[in-house]
């Protein structure tokens, strides 16, 4: 689900080696160089932004942290790894507490730097690869880049990462499930928690806390009230919340950079949230659920979600989409669409969300985080 | 400035500088200045808006994601809006049917990705144009002045929060947590905090596991976000302080009431920073005024600002004009006590210049 981004990442910033140590990001790298090689790629510029930096993080575990800076990953096909920031050399310290790379160079003019450093290093080779650059670089930045690799053919390489980065290795299924648990906690403290103010903003509050005390790094929150007419997930606003009203909740919190998410329908009370039981709705998202599963496409598993639905005479809102995949990025692939013909693996991990229109409420939404286990798909933000 | 008059004077300024339209771009959040938000008063949601205005004077909203329609209808003044599940094709569909094939303008042009450029170029011939909005935001208006001290009281209320929580044991991450939700619950749309603790700190950073020890110096940069930026830096000793720690904070103290002597209109705003180096330099430390310890005295915060002049420096071009809201930080690396922290924003008034915090700028001193 797209939410709405926060100027700085705010939350707590760590690398944990023993979640996930050097040796897991080197192999990657090893991969990624394997795969340059099949494809004639001498050298891989992998970009990130704030808001997109799964693939910069699955190289190189690092995040810009201010909306809008922006991270160059140099992998040769041999040799040394570098990163270019955008930033001072007063940050180099910080960004090296949760990078394994050693070569981290601070930057005010990103993309010269970016090319001096090919061009110090021999590495203008005759493929330059690039991983995000043109849909996510600023065009000045990157025609700079284009003019000082003019010698060079330019070939987009994103696909290499988005293959690796589907199927999860054990350590970030690990990553996505502590997590999740910061989802489960947080959504389930709702119904015990007495609110002081019943207003949408206080509420965000006592939520961002409750994830961050639990560690979370990053931290979305969509709101949606579906029993007054028109209505969509927005962030929540200067607004009380009514006794009686009901109410939507998104939240998804990542943990040392992996996301997981977690909607939920509540109604209000006076001074509380109270979950109703919707056990119709359950059982058709348990339905879903259960016919997701490694082995199909996406398309599949998104064509007998949609015959499930027409099948229980539900009005379904397809709005917020069924699901896609979820990691080091809040949406990244598969998506679960009549488009996508992915193969599902084990080991993908999923969000999948169901909203239907609801006589009394308006409407409801549920929706978790899933893991493709061998045997189907199990719920990690399961409620309790 | 109502939406009508904002949409009449960019079309005044189109025809002024021949152009046949204008694109004002936003990949949602940002550090600099918020073009998109000022212009249609609706803060963005997806990595991908724009607004396309023709010198006719026609202005289309595209929006990100689409579900976002709903409430950017509500918030915001333009009618025209069109919620995108593909940005490129859909930017395109509104350049072909807006007829530009001159010069069009973008704003927010350092943002705009390479994809997008290439859509927009294909159409007509490009030209940046963010000074074309700076030029309609210079037009200050009352409520943003209103929203500014609104907002310096909830980084106020963030450091009451950061003072009534930190103690030895607790950690980075917690305290950050706690300041946040002070500052969420009295209605901060966003923060950006920063901080580091340790008897010798290096910058500001994002919060990291550490817990805090009895006599760590704690340096907090502490800023709300409503539309625009009030930011607040302050240094906080957990137990006693040692003399040289207040003797220095002093010298931070006396640098930046010089800096805001020169703070009225008319002013060249670089003499903010010349005056704070000054004392820095005179007290023996011109070293440290420079990379890699230090670079900028501040930062203009208005919603919208002259973009090439974000950060205060001694080379900054910007003449201060009434209402501009300007950080002023005199944080300043030391060594003998490491980073210290002691700034904050300013309003520049017709006569001179308003403090808009109210938290004293001095060593703050928790018992343990």
């Amino acid at each position: 689900m797209e939410t709405m981004q926060p100027t700085l990442i705010r939350g707590r910033d760590v690398w944990d080696p023993t979640h996930m140590p050097k040796a897991e990001f080197l192999e990657r790298v090893s991969k990624i160089q394997n795969e340059m090689k099949k494809e004639n790629i001498g050298v891989l510029l992998v970009y990130g932004k704030s808001f997109e930096s799964g693939n910069i993080c699955y190289v190189g575990n690092t995040v810009p942290r201010t909306a809008g800076g922006g991270t160059v990953i140099i992998i040769p096909q041999q040799g040394e790894v570098a990163l270019i920031y955008g930033g001072s050399s007063r940050e180099v310290f910080a960004t090296k507490q949760i990078t394994w790379i050693d070569e981290v160079i601070p930057s005010s003019r990103f993309a010269e730097d970016c090319v001096n450093y090919l061009k110090e290093k021999n590495l203008l080779s005759s493929t330059i690869g690039t991983v995000a650059c043109k849909r996510l670089m600023p065009y000045a930045q990157w025609k700079v880049i284009r003019e000082g690799t003019k010698q060079c053919k330019m070939v987009d390489a994103d696909h290499i990462l988005t293959g690796m980065r589907m199927v999860k290795s054990k350590r970030e299924c690990d990553q996505i499930r502590r997590a999740s648990r910061i989802i489960n906690h947080v959504l389930g403290s709702i119904p015990d928690t007495t609110l002081k103010n019943m207003n949408e903003e206080f509420l965000e509050a006592v939520l961002d806390k409750e994830a961050r005390m639990a560690g979370a790094e990053d931290i979305r929150i969509l709101i949606a009230k579906p029993k007054t007419g028109e209505w969509a997930l927005r962030p929540p606003e200067d607004a009380q919340i009514t006794r009686g009203d009901s109410l939507i909740i998104h939240l998804a919190a990542s943990f040392e950079r992996y996301w997981s998410e977690g909607i939920r329908t509540f109604v209000a009370e006076s001074a509380s949230l109270t979950q109703p039981k919707l056990e119709d709705a359950r059982a058709l998202y348990k339905r879903i659920t259960q016919g997701i599963k490694s082995g199909k496409t996406a398309s599949q598993c998104y064509k007998e979600a949609v015959d499930e639905l027409q099948k229980s005479k539900v009005d379904y809102i397809p709005t917020y989409g069924l699901g896609q995949g979820v990691g080091l990025d809040l949406q990244e692939a598969p998506m679960l669409t009549g488009e996508d013909s992915t193969m599902l693996k084990e080991d993908m991990l999923l969000t999948l969300h169901l909203a239907i229109k609801d006589a009394d409420l308006g409407a409801i939404m549920l929706g978790n985080t899933i893991y493709l286990a061998k045997d189907g798909a199990e719920l990690l933000t399961k409620e309790s | 400035m109502s939406g009508s008059e904002k949409l009449n004077r960019v079309v005044e300024l189109l025809d002024q500088r021949g152009l046949d339209g204008l694109i004002i771009y936003s990949s949602g959040a940002t550090m600099g200045p918020k073009y998109l938000y000022y212009f249609s008063e609706v803060k963005p949601l997806g990595t991908h808006n724009a607004a396309v205005v023709t010198k006719a004077g026609d202005v289309t909203l595209l929006v990100q994601p689409q579900w976002d329609t709903l409430r950017v209808s509500e918030k915001g003044w333009i009618k025209n809006i069109i919620g995108s599940s593909n940005f490129l094709k859909d930017l395109d569909d509104v350049l072909l049917k807006s007829k530009i094939t001159g010069s069009m303008g973008i704003v927010d042009s350092t943002a705009i990705p390479a994809d997008v450029y290439s859509v927009i170029a294909d159409r007509a011939k490009v030209e940046l144009a963010d000074d074309l909005i700076e030029k309609v935001a210079l037009e200050r208006v009352s409520e943003e002045i209103e929203l500014a001290r609104k907002t310096a009281k909830i980084a106020d209320t963030g450091f009451k929060a950061c003072l009534e929580n930190v103690r030895v044991g607790i950690r980075e991450w917690e305290i950050l947590a706690e300041i946040e939700y002070a500052m969420r619950s009295a209605g901060a749309d966003d923060c950006f905090n920063l901080m580091s603790s340790g008897k010798h700190n290096h910058a500001g950073h994002a919060p990291r596991e550490r817990k805090l020890r009895e006599g760590d110096i704690l340096i907090f940069e502490i800023s709300a976000i409503c539309g625009l930026y009030i930011q607040l830096c302050r240094t906080v000793v957990l137990g006693e302080p040692s003399k040289i720690v207040l003797e220095k904070y002093a010298l931070l103290v006396q640098a930046l009431e010089e800096s805001l002597k020169e703070i009225r209109p008319g002013s060249p705003s670089a003499l903010i920073a010349k005056a704070q180096n000054r004392v820095l330099s005179a007290a023996g430390y011109g070293e440290y005024c420079r990379p890699p310890y230090m670079a900028k005295r501040g930062h203009f915060s208005n919603i919208v600002y002259h973009a090439p002049d974000r950060n205060l420096d001694e080379h900054v071009k910007t003449i201060l004009t009434s209402g501009q809201v300007v950080i002023v930080h005199p944080n300043q690396y030391i060594p003998e006590t490491g980073y210290l922290m002691c700034g904050e924003t300013i309003l520049v008034t017709d006569t001179g210049f308003e403090r808009l915090s109210e938290t004293e700028a001095k060593v703050y001193v928790k018992e343990v």
